[in-house]
C-alpha cells in the first residue's frame, strides 16, 4: 500500500474526485497527513462543509424516496432515458411524492387482492367437494345443509351417531375425501333441528367450517358459487392492477433509476469532499492506494488534467503504520482461499496475508485426511459441476474451487495409500499402496502426521521471527529464534528416545533444550516455558490428520464389508453405496473443519496479528433495490 | 487377560475423552449459536472455539493407538 498526496487547482476539485471515483482504487484519509492541527483547521474551511452538509441532507432524502419507488415497481424498461440526470433530479423531486402515493396505493390494492384470494383458496378444496355432494341433493325450503370437514376420518361414526341421536334418524349424510386429504361431510336435516345440531357439534369440538364474514350468511349452495365467481373476479382485478403498474414502470422506472444512480454518485462525492483540504486557490487530498496502481493513476491524472492535478507518493511514517488499510490481493489460484481468510478479522498491515499459506497447506491436509482416490474423483466431478452451475455467485463458486483442489490432493494421497472407495480398488483392480496402507501402518501414519505438525508449527514460528526482525524488534526476534531451535531440539530428542534417531544424540539435544529455555525466559519473559509446552501441544494436535483419516478409511472398508455380506448383489450395492455416500459427506466436512482449525489455531496463532483496517476506495456506489414485487 | 485389559484401557482412553469433548462442545455450541445469531461476523471465531475441545478426543485416540499398536 502507498500513501499518496493529490493536489490541484480548487476549480478542478469535483472533477478530480469524480475521476478518482471512476478509477476506484483510492481511499481518502484526512488523518494521516502530517499537517499540524492548526494547519488542518485553517485548510478545512467550515462554511463550505456546511453547504455540503445541507445539500447532502436534501439529496439523501430524495435518494430514499427514489429507492422506495424503484423497489415497488416491477422490472420493465431498463434502458436509460435521454434526460440530463442533474436536471431530471430537480424535476423528479416535484413528482416523486405523487408517484410514490400512486404506487403505494396500487401495491396495497394488489396485496389486498392476493390476501382475499388466499383466504378463498383455503376453503376451495372443501367447497369443491361439497359442491359435488350438493349435485345429488334436491333443495327444499324445509331442509338445512350442514357441512363439516373432518381431519380424522375415524371420527365419522361418532358424527353419524350424533346426527342420529339429535334428529331421531331424520337426516341424510354423505361424505367424500377432499383433495387435501380431509373427509368432507354434507348432512341434510330438517330446518328446525339445525340449530340444536350445530350447538351439539360445537360442544363435541366438531364445528362447521367458518367462512369469511362476507359470505357467512349465505346458504351453502350460494357459498360454493360465490367462491368460484369471486376467485375469477380477483384474478381479473389483479391483472388490471398489474397492467397499471407495468405501464407506470415502463414509463418512469428508467428515469428514476438513472436519477437515483446520479444521486448516489453525487452523495459519494459530497462524502469524499469532506476529507479534502482546500484553500481559495487549490485542493489537497491525502489517502492510500495499492502501490502497483499509483504510477498508472499518476500518468492518467496528468493526461486527463494536462498536468494541473498531480499525484505524489509519500513515505509511510511509523505512526501511520496502524492506519494503513489492508487489501487482500492474490494470484488466481489463491483467490478462492480468501474465503477462509475473511472468516477471521483482517490481518494487520505489518503482518502476513495468510491466504497463500492456506492455499498451499489446506488442500494438502484435506487430501492427507480423506486420502481416497474414488472419493476424490467423485468430489472433483461434483465440484466442477457446481462451480459451473454457480458461476454467478462468487462465494459459492470459490468454495467449490477450493473443494476441487482439495479433491485433487485426495486422489494423489489415495494413490499413495492404495485406497479407491476403501478396499474396492484393491479387490477389483488389484490396486496396491504406492507408499503405505493407512489401515495397517497406524503408528507410522501417526509419526508422519506429527512430523507434518512439527514442520507447520516451526514454519509459523519462523514467520513470526522474520516479522519481528523486519520491524526491528531484536528481543522478540531472538525469542522467536530460540523457540524454533528449542522445539526442533525437543522434537529430535523425542525421535531419538523412540529409537528413530541414534541414542547418542539424546544428551546433546537435551543439553540444547536446557540451554535454550533460560535464554527464552530472558528474551520472552517468565511465561515462555509455558509457551513451549503450548507449542508441543499444538504439534500433537496434528495427530488428528491420522485419526480422521483412519476413521474415514475404516468406514469405507465397513461399507464394502456390509455390502458384501448382504447376500444379494442389488441390495449389497445399495447398502454399500449408501454407506459410501454417508462417508463422502463426512469426508468433506470433517477434514475441511479440522484442516481449517489446524490453520486458525495451531498455525496462525504463531505469527498472525489481527486487527487490520479494510481498504475502502472511493467508487461509484451500487444500491440494490428491495424486491417488493412478485412475478405474476 | 492382559489383552483384554489393554483393550479396556484403550476403550477408556477414547471413550472418556470423547465424553469430555462432547460435553465441552455442547456448551460451546449452545453459546456459539447464540453469539452467531446476534453477530454473524463471529462465525469464524465460533468454528475455531467449537473445534478446540476435539483435541481431547484426538489425544485419547493417540493414547489408545499407542496402547494397542506400540510394542
Amino acid at each position: 500500500m502507498s500513501k499518496v498526496q493529490i493536489a490541484g487547482p480548487r476549480g478542478l476539485m469535483e472533477e478530480a474526485l469524480e475521476f478518482l471515483e471512476e478509477a476506484g482504487d483510492f481511499q481518502t484519509e484526512a488523518e494521516s497527513t502530517g499537517l499540524s492541527e492548526k494547519d488542518m483547521e485553517r485548510l478545512r474551511r467550515p462554511p463550505a462543509e456546511g453547504r455540503a452538509a445541507a445539500e447532502k441532507a436534501v439529496l439523501d432524502a430524495l435518494r430514499r424516496k427514489f429507492h422506495e419507488l424503484l423497489g415497488c415497481l416491477p422490472r420493465a424498461g431498463e434502458e436509460g432515458g435521454p434526460l440530463e440526470p442533474s436536471r431530471a433530479v430537480r424535476d423528479l423531486a416535484g413528482t416523486v411524492d405523487g408517484h410514490l402515493a400512486d404506487c403505494r396505493m396500487l401495491l396495497e390494492r394488489k396485496k389486498a387482492l392476493e390476501k382475499e384470494a388466499e383466504d378463498l383458496r383455503r376453503h376451495s378444496p372443501f367447497l369443491r367437494t361439497v359442491g359435488r355432494l350438493l349435485e345429488g341433493v334436491r333443495e327444499s325450503g324445509h331442509l338445512e345443509f350442514v357441512a363439516l370437514s373432518l381431519r380424522r376420518p375415524e371420527d365419522l361414526p361418532r358424527v353419524r351417531e350424533l346426527f342420529s341421536r339429535m334428529t331421531k334418524d331424520r337426516f341424510e349424510l354423505i361424505s367424500e375425501r377432499a383433495p387435501d386429504g380431509t373427509e368432507v361431510l354434507l348432512a341434510v336435516l330438517p330446518r328446525e333441528e339445525a340449530g340444536a345440531v350445530r350447538a351439539a357439534l360445537h360442544e363435541e369440538r366438531l364445528p362447521e367450517l367458518s367462512f369469511p364474514s362476507r359470505f357467512a350468511r349465505m346458504k351453502l349452495p350460494e357459498k360454493v358459487a360465490y367462491v368460484t365467481e369471486r376467485l375469477s373476479q380477483i384474478r381479473s382485478e389483479w391483472e388490471t392492477v398489474n397492467g397499471e403498474l407495468l405501464i407506470f414502470s415502463r414509463r418512469w422506472r428508467p428515469v428514476y433509476r438513472e436519477a437515483r444512480d446520479w444521486l448516489l454518485g453525487r452523495l459519494a462525492l459530497l462524502g469524499a469532499a469532506t476529507s479534502v483540504f482546500r484553500t481559495d486557490m487549490c485542493f489537497l487530498l491525502y489517502g492510500w492506494m495499492p502501490s502497483e496502481d499509483a504510477e498508472p493513476l499518476r500518468v492518467d491524472l496528468e493526461r486527463r488534467f494536462g498536468g494541473a492535478v498531480v499525484l505524489r507518493e509519500e513515505e509511510i511514517r511509523e505512526e501511520d503504520v496502524d492506519r494503513v488499510p489492508v487489501l487482500l490481493r492474490n494470484p488466481p489460484y489463491f483467490q478462492p482461499f480468501e474465503l477462509f481468510t475473511r472468516l477471521l478479522p483482517l490481518p494487520r498491515y505489518t503482518s502476513y496475508d495468510p491466504t497463500p499459506f492456506l492455499g498451499i497447506f489446506f488442500p494438502l491436509f484435506f487430501g492427507m485426511m480423506l486420502g481416497d482416490a474414488g472419493y476424490g474423483l467423485l468430489l472433483m466431478g461434483v465440484s466442477l459441476w457446481m462451480a459451473k452451475r454457480f458461476r454467478a455467485r462468487p462465494k459459492v463458486r470459490a468454495a467449490f474451487r477450493i473443494l476441487l483442489v482439495s479433491a485433487l490432493y485426495a486422489v494423489v494421497f489415495g494413490a499413495l495409500y492404495g485406497e479407491f472407495l476403501g478396499g474396492l480398488g484393491h479387490n477389483l483392480f488389484g490396486l496396491e499402496p504406492l507408499w503405505m496402507s493407512r489401515r495397517e501402518a497406524v503408528l507410522p501414519m501417526l509419526a508422519f502426521a506429527l512430523a507434518v505438525g512439527v514442520f507447520h508449527v516451526l514454519f509459523g514460528l519462523s514467520l513470526a521471527f522474520v516479522t519481528a526482525l523486519r520491524r526491528g524488534r531484536g528481543k522478540e526476534a531472538a525469542y522467536r529464534l530460540f523457540s524454533v531451535l528449542a522445539i526442533a531440539a525437543a522434537t529430535l530428542f523425542a525421535a531419538s528416545a523412540l529409537g528413530l534417531l541414534p541414542e547418542l544424540l539424546q544428551k546433546p539435544l537435551l543439553l540444547t533444550v536446557l540451554v535454550l529455555v533460560p535464554l527464552m525466559v530472558i528474551t520472552g519473559g517468565l511465561l515462555t516455558p509455558l509457551e513451549l509446552l503450548k507449542s508441543i501441544g499444538n504439534i500433537i494436535s496434528y495427530a488428528r490428520i491420522m485419526a480422521i483419516g483412519l476413521a474415514s478409511v475404516l468406514l469405507a472398508y465397513a461399507a464394502n464389508r456390509l455390502g458384501g455380506i448382504c447376500g444379494d448383489i442389488v441390495v449389497g450395492i445399495l447398502v454399500g453405496a449408501l454407506l459410501h455416500a454417508v462417508n463422502i459427506v463426512l469426508g468433506v466436512f470433517s477434514p475441511a473443519i479440522h484442516s481449517i482449525r489446524l490453520h486458525y489455531v495451531e498455525f496462525f496463532g504463531k505469527f498472525l496479528e489481527h486487527g487490520g483496517k479494510k481498504f475502502e476506495p472511493l467508487h461509484k456506489p451500487q444500491e440494490r433495490e428491495a424486491e417488493t414485487w412478485k412475478k405474476p | 487377560m492382559e489383552e483384554a485389559l489393554m483393550a479396556l484401557a484403550a476403550a477408556l482412553a477414547v471413550g472418556v475423552s470423547a465424553l469430555a469433548t462432547a460435553w465441552a462442545q455442547s456448551r460451546i455450541g449452545a453459546a456459539g449459536a447464540g453469539a452467531v445469531a446476534e453477530k454473524p461476523e463471529l462465525t469464524g471465531t465460533v468454528i475455531v472455539l467449537l473445534a478446540i475441545p476435539e483435541t481431547m478426543v484426538i489425544l485419547g485416540f493417540v493414547v489408545a493407538a499407542m496402547i494397542l499398536f506400540a510394542e
